[in-house]
Order: structure tokens, then C-alpha cells, then sequence
């Protein structure tokens, strides 16, 4: 039934302070979750007062700086640190984003620092995304065509048709929209949530595939469609901008234009 | 950590096979269309109840009963009645979807389903009970 408190093993309590160095005059509080699965203690929030003029602008640089000198048990995921792995993916700010994009001079006030939301965590801010790769991975994303492909060559697509995948192809699957996604909190295990739908419907849209039936078949489900809510919060949270609340719309309607 | 005693797991099926599931129910797409059909029948429909409602404002009872007695307002009552509950149904099981889950799903989902479907009977029996009743059949 509806929960609404936290289970006891997650409330979240007062953690460490690491204040700044003496001498800082441009000081900010960051407020970095913090979880281990080695003892059994709840959640924490530990606060890390940094020194803005060391670091880099962004709120990744301030995580690597905290990890490199303040603290190295701080545990989080990145890679490129320029928006295109989708690695360093958590709830900053109040908000679903990439740390490497996020400015930090954006936040007001202390930057607070959480996971990405309703996953289950591997450690501090490291979130266990297995159930939403797995469901990306059942709608198949890839080309599926009967026709055998030119034998001297690549399928061709007309630039019309190459310009439908445009606003899709450019997701890099950091999940902060599905784990923004009430709708997803709620029935998780049977919603794909819109990073999966925004990939189903990039080979729906790509004329190149010739199984657009069976994949609509195969969305059409009162949870792993039809869960959409049209609350929206996955592309107003989207670091790169895009709208899979608009790919989720398109597939419902290409549904119903098969029905009627 | 010893690898003689590995933790104990409830679920050990693949993540693959738990986002598949019980494959697609090849269902919601009437559903979907039904909420959108309901909510716009709703509008003129509501918008004439309304309207009626202020001519009718002070009327009497039997001012009421012969208003509800012609064909036409009965017709348009029964109308926004049953589209009413339809579109309740509709958008309560959406609410269940939500909020219920495990075992207590489907008995919610279908309790809800046959309450709305019975109180919107008894909104349209009232109005038969208006349209035809011997008040109106005096007049």
C-alpha cells in the first residue's frame, strides 16, 4: 500500500562537518549523502565546506576535490566530465542532473547533494541502476529489419527520415528522467520509464527498422506504456535538454492511430 | 567476506527476465482513449447542466420535476450521469495503479470499478425516476 514515511533503516541523520581551510574566503557547504552496506548505520548527510577558489566551476569538481583532499571514502560514479557518459548522474540541488554540467554557482545556498532518487544504493552516491538497464534492454534497442541490408553499403535514409531521430539519439542514458519519475517510484517494476521509452521510440521513429509493429505490440501495457502519467518532471529534469515526455506522447499516439 | 556463505537472496531471476515480466497485456490503449472520449463529452455536457441549473435557480419542485420530465433534459441528464461515472471509473482505476499494490490490487481495482459503476446506476435510475415519474406524467 502507499508508504508514506521513510522505512526506519532509511532516515536520514546529521553526519560529519569538514570545515574549510584557514584562509578561505570563498566558502561553500556541500551536503553529500552518505550510506555504506559495510555496518548497519542509517544514511547520513555530511557536510564539506570547500574552498570555491581551489576548484573548477562545476559541482563535479568540487566531488573530485573533496575526494582527492578532504575525504577519500566519498564514494561516486563519473568518467568524461563533459556530459556525454551520463556516469556522474545524481539529485543535486533538489534536481536530477549530470555534477560534470551543473554549475555550482547556480545552487543558492548549501549544495545539497543526493543519489538519484527510489534506486536502491550500492554506496553513498552511487545508485544500482540493474533493473533500468534490464528494462532498456527488453525493448530491444536495436535495429530489427527483415530486408537484407544493400550488400555494397549501409541502409539508406532519406534526410527527411534521419532528421525523426533528431531529440533521441542524443540521450546517454544517465536515467535522471526515469528515477525523477513519480509515476516510475510507484510501479518501477512494471513502468519502463521514459529513458526506456525515449529509446523504444528512437527505433519506432527510425525508418531504417521494419519491426515498428511488434514494438508497439510490446508496449502496449496498462503499466509499460500507459504508466505515463504526463507529469513531465523527466524533461524539465533532462541534462541534455531533451523530451522524452514528447517520444512517450508519439508512441501513444501511434498506438491509438492503429486502433481507430 | 567468506565465499563459502553467500548471502542469502529472496529473488534471484535475472534482472532481464523481471523487466519482461508478464510480457505486454495488450491492453490500456481503449483505456487511454476512453479517459480522453469521457473527459470531452464531459464539457458541453457540463456546460449545459450548468446553464439549466441557473435557469432553474428558485424554481419549485414541481417547476423541477416538469423541467425533467421533457425527453430532451432527461436525455442530456442521463448523459453527463453516465458520462460522469465512465470517466470516474476510468481515471479511479488510474489512482489504484498508483497507489496499490501487491496483493490488494486487483480486489481495489475491481471494487472501485463496480461501486462507481453502482452509484452511477443509481444516477441514472433517479433520473428515469424524474423523467418518468408521475409527477411529471401530470403535467
Amino acid at each position: 500500500m502507499v508508504e508514506l514515511t521513510l522505512p526506519r533503516n532509511s532516515t536520514v541523520g546529521k553526519g560529519q562537518f569538514f570545515p574549510a581551510p584557514a584562509g578561505a574566503t570563498n566558502v561553500k557547504s556541500f551536503k553529500i549523502y552518505r550510506w555504506t552496506p559495510d555496518d548497519d548505520r542509517n544514511p547520513v548527510m555530511d557536510t564539506y565546506e570547500v574552498d570555491l577558489d581551489a576548484i573548477g566551476p562545476m559541482v563535479l569538481d568540487a566531488l573530485i576535490h573533496i575526494k582527492n583532499d578532504i575525504d577519500p571514502t566519498l564514494t561516486f560514479r563519473r568518467s568524461c566530465r563533459e556530459g556525454i557518459c551520463g556516469s556522474c548522474a545524481m539529485n543535486i540541488d533538489g534536481e536530477n542532473t549530470l555534477a560534470c554540467l551543473k554549475p555550482i554557482q547556480d545552487v543558492k545556498g548549501d549544495v545539497a547533494v543526493n543519489p538519484l532518487p527510489h534506486m536502491p544504493i550500492v554506496k553513498d552516491l552511487v545508485s544500482n541502476l540493474d533493473g533500468a538497464y534490464a528494462q532498456l534492454r527488453s525493448i530491444e534497442p536495436w535495429m530489427q529489419s527483415d530486408s537484407a541490408p544493400p550488400p555494397d553499403g549501409e541502409r539508406r535514409q532519406s534526410i527527411e527520415e534521419r532528421a525523426k531521430l533528431d531529440g533521441m539519439w542524443e540521450c546517454i542514458l544517465c536515467f535522471c528522467c526515469t528515477t525523477s519519475c513519480p509515476s516510475y517510484w510507484w510501479n518501477g517494476d512494471r513502468y519502463l520509464g521514459p529513458a526506456t521509452l525515449l529509446a523504444a521510440y528512437r527505433w519506432i521513429a527510425d525508418s531504417r527498422d521494419e519491426h515498428t509493429g511488434e514494438r508497439l505490440d510490446s508496449l502496449e501495457d496498462t503499466f509499460k506504456l500507459y504508466a505515463c502519467r504526463t507529469i513531465m518532471n523527466c524533461t524539465q529534469t533532462c541534462p541534455k535538454g531533451l523530451n522524452p515526455a514528447k517520444a512517450i506522447g508519439r508512441i501513444k499516439e501511434m498506438q491509438v492511430e492503429r486502433k481507430l | 567476506m567468506d565465499a563459502s556463505v553467500s548471502p542469502r537472496h529472496e529473488v534471484m531471476r535475472s534482472q532481464l527476465g523481471r523487466a519482461r515480466g508478464l510480457g505486454s497485456g495488450h491492453s490500456g490503449t481503449a483505456h487511454w482513449i476512453a479517459e480522453r472520449v469521457s473527459a470531452a463529452t464531459l464539457l458541453p455536457l457540463s456546460g449545459w447542466f450548468v446553464v439549466q441549473m441557473f435557469r432553474l435557480g428558485g424554481a419549485d419542485y414541481e417547476d423541477v420535476t416538469k423541467w425533467g420530465g421533457k425527453p430532451v433534459n432527461a436525455t442530456m441528464l442521463a448523459a453527463l450521469v453516465i458520462s460522469s461515472f465512465y470517466h470516474a471509473e476510468v481515471g479511479l482505476q488510474v489512482i489504484v495503479d498508483d497507489y496499490v499494490h501487491g496483493k490488494a490490487h486487483l480486489p481495489t481495482k475491481l471494487l472501485v470499478r463496480f461501486g462507481t459503476w453502482l452509484v452511477g446506476l443509481l444516477g441514472v435510475i433517479a433520473v428515469l425516476k424524474l423523467a418518468l415519474g408521475k409527477s411529471s406524467s401530470r403535467s
